[in-house]
């Protein structure tokens, strides 16, 4: 590629012009974003290997009993969508919030700002990433719930895409902005897992939420019951409701447009010293 | 880069250059030239204003005033153009520590558009053996040595070495050197910030010192302020029963014999010497020194090493205060606008 000198043509222009060369950009930088995520095995089993082993053992101890709050399905109907949440956010949240503070910590960030790479293509690279490992632990569920559990997949396979696409972008959203609250290195997995582990247990992920519940208004208030919502309303198609959970999408977009805002405006580049 | 009207060409042209954190002035007017192909150091204190000054060339921070010039370019805006053009190391070692030396060079080579071959960069820092170990297996040399070749592989006219040697043991050190000076011998220019006096004395065409914000002094290493000219110290130490008042000149008591501090060595010695042959007397452990780098150093830095939000604009100039006796230091520091 070589370098387009400015020929008075406004920036905008030449960005657009070198529009295919930066894609390609961002597709070569998401393959080292793979290869050095996958090669972190601590990291790869705690993001994938948790989503399946959860669903596992949930499913053997009673999975497959019918449910009382879903209205007499069984449960490993409601696990496999809500695993495939999960996937979505600790990939997102979870993953990628802890992953920038180290990099930002340990002056990686600070490098990469420093090299000619354009921002966006860092950027693009790294959420990339995240949602390739969000779909392949949604994918590697689904297989499980349908050839382990003859789950009954979504009927409506165009509101389950939406809600993972929805899912990403507002996890990975939240996950750069909480990234810019936490202050160390030390404090980024305390901090950042606790808040996802309570928050999963609150909102309804190891059992359903009874509808009106104490809990149920708790979790109301976050995006993590909304997503698992989400997620389910595809396969919950046997009772006749409808496949689009517009409003608990909304819920999660709200949260997840906040979270952009959050992240633009406190963004750092360099590590953060007490 | 700029053609200059002697001929020469400018890499970097800083003038007047400030910067504020909340109350605290980190730089208060600083203004130096790097000719291009010049090993430029910046020598300082901790919070002395070397690295934001290296940060605000870098482009990854914004100067509060005065105007700067990078390879002909303003570098507040980050122009990816003028970024390609830029190595820098910095001082941790940042690098993804899952990838092999070998795809982290060859990842960062394709953010250029004429890089080095990665297999000459893994050869010219000497991690051949490396190449396909992960960043995490390395030693620390081993992570410093490749931080190195990613400020390389871009084939950077202007490069920027923030402490390079920082915790290395003395071998490796030298090892670091011979690269810079292999850098600088194919034309790239080096700015370099340090506070070890004997690596500016080493790698350096001209050094700058900075204390509190400004440039207190500036010139090669072996005239910084004035110490080619300034003055030499002569000990020595006389037998029982002579006494000092026997001398041809003037000296004081020092802890072992005498001394004496005089900007006109040649003459002195002559004086003492003629003295001593024509007594048969001997001058017992004649020593002549001068300052060093670091004595020079430590007077210009001298209560200067914490930047105070108080007191600008007041004083006389830098550089005033610091030039002790003899010639006062070359500078092009402080310009007030």
């Amino acid at each position: 590629m070589s370098v387009a000198e400015p020929r008075g043509a406004s920036g905008l222009g030449e960005s657009a012009r070198q529009l295919p060369g930066e894609l390609r950009l961002v597709v070569r930088q998401l393959r080292y974003e793979q290869l050095s995520f996958w090669r972190n095995r601590f990291g790869a089993i705690f993001t994938v290997g948790f989503s399946v082993v959860f669903l596992l053992l949930l499913a053997a101890g009673g999975g497959t009993q019918r449910s009382s709050v879903l209205g007499g399905i069984e449960e490993i109907q409601y696990y496999v969508p809500g695993f495939a949440a999960y996937g979505v956010m600790s990939a997102c949240y979870n993953n990628l919030g802890i992953q920038i503070v180290v990099r930002r910590q340990t002056g990686l960030l600070k490098r990469l700002r420093l090299s000619p790479i354009a921002t966006w293509v860092l950027f693009g690279a790294v959420l990339a990433n995240a949602a390739v490992v969000s779909i392949v632990q949604v994918g590697l569920l689904l297989a499980i719930g349908r050839l382990g559990f003859h789950v009954v997949l979504p009927h409506a396979w165009l509101a389950f895409v939406l809600a993972v696409l929805v899912g990403i972008a507002s996890f990975a959203a939240l996950g750069v902005a909480v990234s810019t609250l936490v202050p160390s290195q030390e404090s980024a997995g305390p901090i950042i897992s606790l808040v996802f582990f309570v928050l999963l247990f609150l909102s309804g992920l190891w059992f359903p939420l009874t509808p009106g519940s104490g809990l149920a208004q708790v979790a109301n208030y976050f995006p993590i019951h909304h997503l698992i919502v989400a997620f389910f309303a595809p396969f919950d198609t046997l009772r006749g409701a409808s496949p689009w959970a517009w409003r608990d999408l909304g819920v999660v977009a709200i949260w997840g447009v906040v979270a952009t805002v959050v992240a633009l405006r406190r963004f750092e580049w360099e590590p953060r010293r007490n | 880069m700029v053609d200059r009207a002697d001929g020469g060409r400018t890499a970097v042209e800083v003038d007047g250059l400030t910067k504020r954190y909340g109350t605290v002035e980190a730089l208060r007017g600083v203004s130096f030239t790097v000719a291009a192909g010049e090993v430029f150091a910046l020598l300082g204190p901790n919070g002395a204003g070397k690295t934001t000054t290296v940060e605000i060339l870098e482009g990854f921070r914004r100067r509060d005033g005065g105007t700067v010039a990078v390879l002909g370019t303003d570098p507040a805006g980050r122009p990816r153009s003028l970024r390609q053009r830029l190595g820098i190391v910095l001082q941790e070692c940042a690098v993804e520590s899952n990838l092999t030396v070998r795809e982290v060079l060859t990842r960062n080579a394709g953010f250029y558009p004429d890089p080095r071959p990665v297999d000459e960069v893994i050869e010219l820092v000497g991690l051949g053996e490396k190449a396909d170990s992960r960043v995490a297996r390395l030693s620390g040399g081993q992570q410093r040595r490749l931080d190195v070749g990613l400020g390389i592989i871009g084939r950077p006219e202007l490069i920027f070495l923030d402490e390079p040697t920082t915790g290395f043991d003395p071998s490796a050190r030298r090892g670091a050197w011979e690269l810079v000076r292999s850098l600088t011998a194919g034309g790239t220019t080096v700015i370099l910030t340090t506070h070890y006096m004997d690596e500016a004395e080493a790698l350096a065409d001209r050094v700058a010192v900075v204390a509190a914000g400004r440039i207190v002094a500036e010139g090669p290493p072996s005239s910084l302020g004035g110490r080619d000219v300034g003055e030499a110290k002569i000990r020595f130490a006389l037998p029982r029963d002579v006494a000092a008042e026997d001398l041809p000149v003037q000296v004081r008591r020092a802890s072992v014999g005498f001394e004496l501090s005089t900007t006109d060595e040649v003459e002195v010695l002559h004086a003492l010497t003629s003295w001593s042959i024509a007594h048969d007397i001997p001058l017992v452990g004649l020593t002549v020194e001068r300052l060093t780098l670091e004595d020079v150093y430590l007077r210009l830095t001298a209560d200067k090493g914490a930047v105070r939000s108080t007191d600008a604009g007041t004083d006389t100039g830098p550089g005033e205060a610091a030039a002790g006796p003899g010639r006062r230091p070359r500078r092009a520091a402080g310009r007030q606008s």
